[in-house]
């Protein structure tokens, strides 16, 4: 199988997948879960239960809150304790509902047996109402709600669905093994939601460090037998599961900047979010579990695990129940090394696209002390989007944001090559960061202003 | 939680680092240095030893007392300077001209710019050309390689200088090469006369080859160079044999190998871009090639390197990496 991949930038970090041995394992519950109403990109979801009431697992208890949001299910059955703010693991107040868990009850109408069901809907619109009602986001990393990327604005047709099972963060492994456990799920998964975008082709994208992968879900594509659904290798570079690069690797196309993925014709949804389209489209089950890893590198292999957990766990519980926070640990990180993002808060609870508790070593993490830049041009060598991350950081330093945006400080995806790479240890991300953050409100702020305008024209 | 870091992404960093990437240049600088160290013997050794430590010392004693910044003081790079300053004299230079090469190279060329990543010419070059102007007959004449056990050294040319005096004698290239008896197995594997880091060719190639291995640098300068001084070269030689010494020759003798492989290819005063490296090169290749054939010195490796050095700002302006998505 020929082996392809991006063509601009990426590094190659150690991949460090330890954990890859570890099956998955069901956590057990804990006596209270906080569910927070923002996991999701958009706008947050706004509670339709109230204080003392009664849920079961897998009750609605907040509706989407605007056009790009999500509907949030309870994970487990109990009495709502509290509506209230709570810090996330940024330290950030976000509104979370606080369940006492009290057995574990299921809502009517969900099946939660192993059968697989492979016979797929025929009603578009249908399939397209439960992922939306069962609140599935898109569990890559971004949690974007899935059923508004799988309706394409009218005009604009979907030629590929990539399934993103490139997991091209170290350490990470729970996408790993979910394509060995669980490979029919979620090529019936991806098979419905080809069928949602008009029978497009279908790719499933896995990293060539990851062969057991690509043989379970090569052999249940062939036994399922759905016609135009392939597998195909890709070379290990990171961020090969960076959306745009994912494209440019399997279509060789690129999104322009500031576009979206189907102005190429593509769609991209990640194999966990595949597996949870399936289990609400034939199962019924709204998205309240998901898997993640818990790794580390002074965290010996024989305490690292995969698990299934539900959202709103406290990641204090989880970590207790594997065997707490490593002596070694300097820094704990929810998501891979690369873009995961720190853990200020280990009460924080998880969320729908919850991915690892990650545990890095002083030696691993911390960070050198910054030299002269020595013009290398190893960032901009690295840098996936093509840009010179060299220049920006100089650029963000005197605040030019007009030349910030003529060198697409904007299209920067915050993967962190350039800073990984950087032989001056210069923090070249964080400075790009924050000027990204203001040339992008600029930008809002002046397509506002064009609105404005042409409609004070209009009338 | 008081105890665990929390800082933005990325959480982990490659293992390279300014003074690894240096490292590795002397690793690769070392093959030459013990060539040319067993050819000419002990005051080859003394040369690079006065070379780097005053290199070294002078970057500390500015950092630290003039500038009154440690962190300006990168002794990895003032050393590789050093290095490539004494592999570019030839190993009779009196040791206080070595010194005075450092003080330019280190003090004038880097320092006074910002130190590390500020300079615009390349120090090692910069001290270099300092000397040729200033001190002429120490740095023209060269001791045929004795050896460091061998007795009988004997001062003459460069075969670069020897062409080019036999040439305003009214001579023809054939006949100067043949009276010198010049053999590329010669310019290859260390026999001729010259500045320790010309010597040997092969050495210095086995140098380039190890930093392409370890990704230190990229082969964009360093090609474009040699793709130029062929083709220029090629082409005068074709037409005028007599009067114009032949692309190999080229290539092999004087600073070419030792320009276009480690001081071309400095990241602080080479374009940041592929596209940038290559007019860069091409522009070396054809000035060096001119100031050979043309010029009044013998050799114009290390002129032309510092002329294309003033011009990688105006490169940087308009050559830039192909963006993700953007025509």
């Amino acid at each position: 199988m020929a082996k392809t991949t991006f063509r601009i930038g990426g590094v190659h970090p150690d991949d460090a997948k330890v954990s890859r041995g570890c099956a998955i394992e069901v956590l057990p519950l804990p006596q209270t879960v906080y569910i927070s109403m923002a996991q999701h990109l958009g706008a947050p979801a706004k509670p339709v239960v109230a204080v003392g009431d009664s849920v079961k697992a897998g009750q609605l208890i907040a509706e989407a809150g605007g056009f790009i949001s999500a509907n949030v299910h309870s994970s487990v059955s109990g009495k709502v304790k509290s509506i209230a703010p709570r810090k996330d693991i940024a330290g950030n107040n976000v509104l979370h509902v606080e369940i006492t868990v009290e057995g574990d009850e299921w809502a009517e109408g969900i099946d939660l047996s192993d059968t697989l069901v492979t016979e797929i809907p025929g009603d578009r619109a249908a399939i397209l109402d439960r992922i939306k009602a069962c609140g599935v986001v898109g569990l890559g990393g971004a949690t974007f709600p899935t059923h508004v990327k799988l309706n394409p604005a009218p005009g604009s047709v979907a030629e590929c669905l990539i399934i993103n099972g490139a997991e091209c963060e170290p350490y990470l492994t729970s996408d790993f093994r979910i394509m060995l456990e669980r490979p029919k799920e979620i090529v019936v998964g991806a098979a419905i939601m080809k069928k949602v975008l008009g029978d497009c082709r279908c790719v499933i994208g896995i990293e060539e460090n990851k062969p057991e992968a690509i043989e379970s879900m090569s052999k249940a594509v062939a036994e399922l037998g759905y016609p135009g659904i392939e597998v195909l290798s890709l070379k290990k570079k990171y961020p090969q599961g960076g959306e745009k690069q994912l494209i440019d690797a399997v279509m060789r196309r690129q999104v322009k900047s500031g576009g979206l993925p189907i102005s190429v014709g593509a769609v991209v949804q990640n194999v966990a979010t595949s597996l949870a389209v399936y289990e609400a489209v034939q199962k019924n089950k709204p998205l309240v579990t998901n898997v993640m890893t818990i790794t580390g590198d002074c965290l010996p292999v024989e305490k690292q695990h995969n698990y299934q957990f539900r959202i709103g766990m406290p990641l204090s519980y989880i970590a207790e129940y594997a065997g707490g926070v490593p002596e070694g640990a300097a820094k704990i990180i929810s998501g891979g090394p690369m873009m995961g993002r720190a853990v200020a808060n280990m009460d924080a609870c998880t969320v729908k696209g919850s991915s690892s508790l990650l545990y890095l070593s002083e030696g691993a993490t911390k960070r050198s002390e910054p030299g002269n830049c020595i013009r290398c041009g190893r960032c901009a060598d690295a840098c996936p989007m093509g840009l010179e991350p060299f220049f920006l950081f100089k650029l963000a330093k005197v605040g030019d944001m007009d030349q910030l945006e003529a060198n697409a400080v904007q299209d920067c995806i915050s993967c962190g090559c350039c800073q990984f790479s950087c032989p001056a240890f210069l923090p070249l991300l964080d400075q790009i960061n924050i000027a990204k953050g203001q040339v992008l409100g600029i930008l809002k702020a002046r397509a506002a202003a064009a609105k404005a305008a042409a409609e004070a024209a209009k009338k | 939680m008081d105890k665990y870091l929390v800082s933005p992404n990325p959480h982990v960093h490659a293992a390279v680092s300014s003074d690894s990437l240096m490292r590795d240049v002397i690793i690769a600088l070392l093959p030459a240095i013990v060539v040319s160290v067993v050819f000419y013997g002990w005051s080859e050794l003394l040369v690079l030893a006065v070379g780097a430590l005053s290199c070294v010392l002078l970057e500390y004693v500015i950092a630290r007392w003039l500038m009154k910044d440690l962190h300006l003081f990168s002794g990895s790079s003032a050393l590789v300077t050093g290095l490539l300053l004494s592999m570019n004299l030839p190993s009779t230079t009196p040791w206080w001209v070595v010194f005075i090469g450092a003080i330019v190279a280190i003090g004038v060329a880097k320092m006074s710019f910002g130190g590390l990543g500020q300079n615009v010419f390349n120090p090692a070059i910069t001290g270099r050309v300092f000397l040729l102007v200033s001190f002429p007959t120490y740095l023209t004449h060269w001791e045929i390689p004795g050896g460091l056990w061998g007795a009988d050294a004997v001062t003459g040319a460069t075969p670069l200088g020897a062409i080019k005096e036999g040439l305003m004698q009214g001579g023809t290239v054939q006949d100067i090469m043949a009276a010198n008896g010049y053999s590329y197995g010669q310019m290859l594997f260390a026999n001729l006369g010259g500045s320790a880091g010309e010597i040997s060719a092969i050495a210095l190639l086995l140098g380039f080859v190890y930093l392409l291995v370890r990704r230190v640098i990229k082969p964009h300068i360093t090609l474009s160079i040699w793709a130029t001084v062929f083709v220029f070269a090629g082409i005068m030689w074709l037409i005028n044999p007599a009067r114009f010494t032949d692309p190999v020759f080229n290539l092999l003798t004087g600073g070419m190998i030792l320009g276009s492989c480690f001081m071309a290819t400095d990241y602080v005063t080479s374009p940041m871009s592929d596209k940038g490296g290559i007019i860069f090169g091409v522009g070396i290749g054809l000035i060096a090639m001119l100031i050979r054939y043309f010029g009044s010195y013998p050799e114009g490796v290390s002129f032309a390197i510092l002329i294309m050095n003033a011009a990688v700002p105006l490169i940087n302006r308009f050559c830039h990496q192909k963006k993700f998505g953007r025509a």
